[in-house]
């Protein structure tokens, strides 16, 4: 495969090849933010300057270019590489704000059933010869996309948000990640006013269930819908809570010993004013 | 005469396939209508949750298909609207366990007992989509003002078009505050992008959430707001012409007032 030229440097010397992780970032439900997730701790680690593969799984509805503002900027897919039409090094998009990170797209027009999971698995192990990392974004559901997902990766995150029916269809993956993976847990969209007030499910609400290591919790920002929508990564930031959510996390995933970030309690004008009415507000 | 069969699909997960489908078959059912719901999300049903209903499952949809349980020991009979039933997808199986004929064989059978039938896509455009929209007559596609959703809708628009589905759009989680700042799509620039008519715009409520997670379709809750919007759905879709409730443009007393107003 095209993907396997051999350089001089890795003939003469292939012991001094390190590999690089392959992380899977899962859910079974969709929506919940993998892909949010999968470009802002991608963002977050080149920020270290860790050198990062993002891969989109999700072909036929990719949208992680979008996300990182890249969409106008792909010209081969993951299915040109698998189908060898395309070089690794020709598919591979250079992002626009950090240096270390590169996008492999996703085919729009094809479908996942085209994938072949040998080759899949052949090309996660090409990409990690040359990166410190590679995230995958898994498509939701548990069918053939996400086998096809999990196959050439060695890890886990999975992202779950704190709805019942958001954590059964994570209890259901982890299940089918089986013993391989060692899933460790972000939980994402957690709204602390409503967790407050009993109407949402807690951080050890949700734990209690899925009983998984914590990574970190992320909470629910509209800032994140408006950066998502302008192609820039909360992550490229260093001020601000859930910015520095994302780098803990990276920090986490390298291995540092610091805490899982959890968002803090503010009460919010809206909230003020809903006790103001004296009832909840709609 | 049979009853209507009705896809709600999306392409991207998390939009609110399973809440709109559970809020808009309450809905229905409010009117007198008999509906069944059916949750083609074989190995990740959830309907089943949002309604309450999870620790009545007794049958399930494969095994319907597999001819070991009539469809109608398996369907499950809402708590609170007795003309409203639920089909609950299998949990432990996958989406390959049921073929395309099989599945519209069930959805035409549950349509000779009912009004509406209308069935939970997966997330997605692989087998589960494909049973699903296989059973269908007309579906309904939802999405949210973000530009990753509406792109997956487009997918999903031009999939059902090949099929010749009649097709409307369901607008949810819109935030007017953040329309009018610029930061979220308006819903007419969702509808410019789609090109499919418009069913309904249902607001972003932090009350769905709390809601869902009990197992009470917010429609249940007359005072909530957004039982008004799911209603007007329900007149729509009936046929009634009744018009589309402003959120844009407006202010932040305008909101106040809005939510005072509850509808």
């Amino acid at each position: 495969m095209a993907m396997h030229q051999p350089v001089p440097d890795e003939v003469a010397a292939p012991a001094a090849v390190k590999l690089g992780r392959a992380i899977v970032i899962t859910s079974g439900k969709g929506g919940v933010g993998k892909t949010t997730t999968t470009a802002n701790l991608g963002t977050a680690l080149a920020q270290r300057g860790a050198r990062v593969a993002l891969v989109d799984a999700d072909v036929g509805l990719r949208n992680l270019d979008i996300v990182l503002g890249l969409e106008s900027r792909v010209k081969f897919h993951l299915l040109d590489v698998l189908e060898e039409k395309a070089a690794l090094d020709e598919a591979l998009v250079r992002d626009k704000h950090s240096e270390s990170l590169v996008l492999l797209a996703a085919a729009q027009a094809r479908e996942k059933e085209e994938v072949d999971t040998d080759r899949m698995r052949a090309l996660i192990a090409a990409l990690r010869e040359r990166c410190d990392y590679v995230l995958i974004d898994c498509p939701a559901g548990i069918e053939l996309g996400f086998k096809n997902a999990i196959a050439g990766a060695d890890e886990a995150i999975v992202v779950c948000t704190p709805e019942v029916s958001a954590v059964r269809d994570v209890d259901r993956v982890v299940g089918l990640l089986g013993n391989r993976f060692k899933p460790q847990l972000i939980i994402n969209r957690l709204r602390p006013q409503l967790v407050k007030k009993g109407k949402m499910l807690s951080v050890e609400d949700v734990n209690a269930i899925l009983r998984l290591p914590l990574l970190g919790v992320i909470a629910d920002e509209p800032e994140i819908i408006i950066t998502t929508n302008k192609g820039e990564p909360l992550a490229l930031r260093r001020d601000g809570e859930t910015a520095n959510a994302y780098h803990t996390i990276a920090a986490r995933v390298a291995g540092e010993d610091v805490p899982a970030p959890a968002p803090e309690l503010r009460e919010s004008l809206m909230d003020k004013l809903g006790s103001f009415f004296g009832g909840r507000r709609a | 005469m049979a009853g209507r069969r009705i896809v709600v699909t999306s392409g991207k997960g998390g939009v609110g396939k399973t809440t709109t489908t559970a809020n808009l078959g309450a809905a229905l059912a409010k009117r007198g209508l008999r509906v069944v719901l059916v949750d083609a999300d074989i190995g990740l049903r959830n309907l089943d949750l949002v309604l309450g209903l999870e620790k009545r499952i007794v049958f399930d949809l494969v095994e319907v298909a597999e001819g070991r349980c009539q469809l109608r020991q398996a369907l499950i009979k809402d708590k609170r609207f007795e003309s409203l039933a639920i089909l609950p997808a299998a949990q432990t199986r996958d989406k390959d366990a049921m073929t395309e004929s099989q599945f519209e064989a069930i959805v035409a059978q549950a349509a000779e007992q009912a009004d509406y039938v209308l069935i939970d896509c997966p997330a997605g455009i692989e087998g589960g989509f494909r049973n699903a929209v296989a059973g269908a007559t007309e579906a309904i596609v939802v999405t949210t003002p973000e530009v990753s959703a509406i792109r997956d809708a487009d997918r999903v628009v031009g999939k059902l078009n090949d099929r010749r589905l009649p097709m409307r759009l369901i607008v949810n989680r819109l935030r007017p505050e953040m329309v009018r700042t610029g930061d979220m799509l308006s819903v007419e620039d969702v509808c410019e992008i789609l090109a499919i008519e418009l069913l309904g715009i249902v607001p972003d409520d932090a009350e769905v959430i709390d809601t869902t997670n009990r197992g009470e379709p917010i429609v249940l809750d007359p005072t909530a707001r957004l039982a008004a919007i799911y209603e007007k759905i329900a007149r729509r879709l009936e046929g009634e012409m009744v018009p589309f409730t402003s959120f844009d443009a407006q202010g932040f007393l305008g909101r106040i007032i809005g939510a005072l107003k509850a509808g």
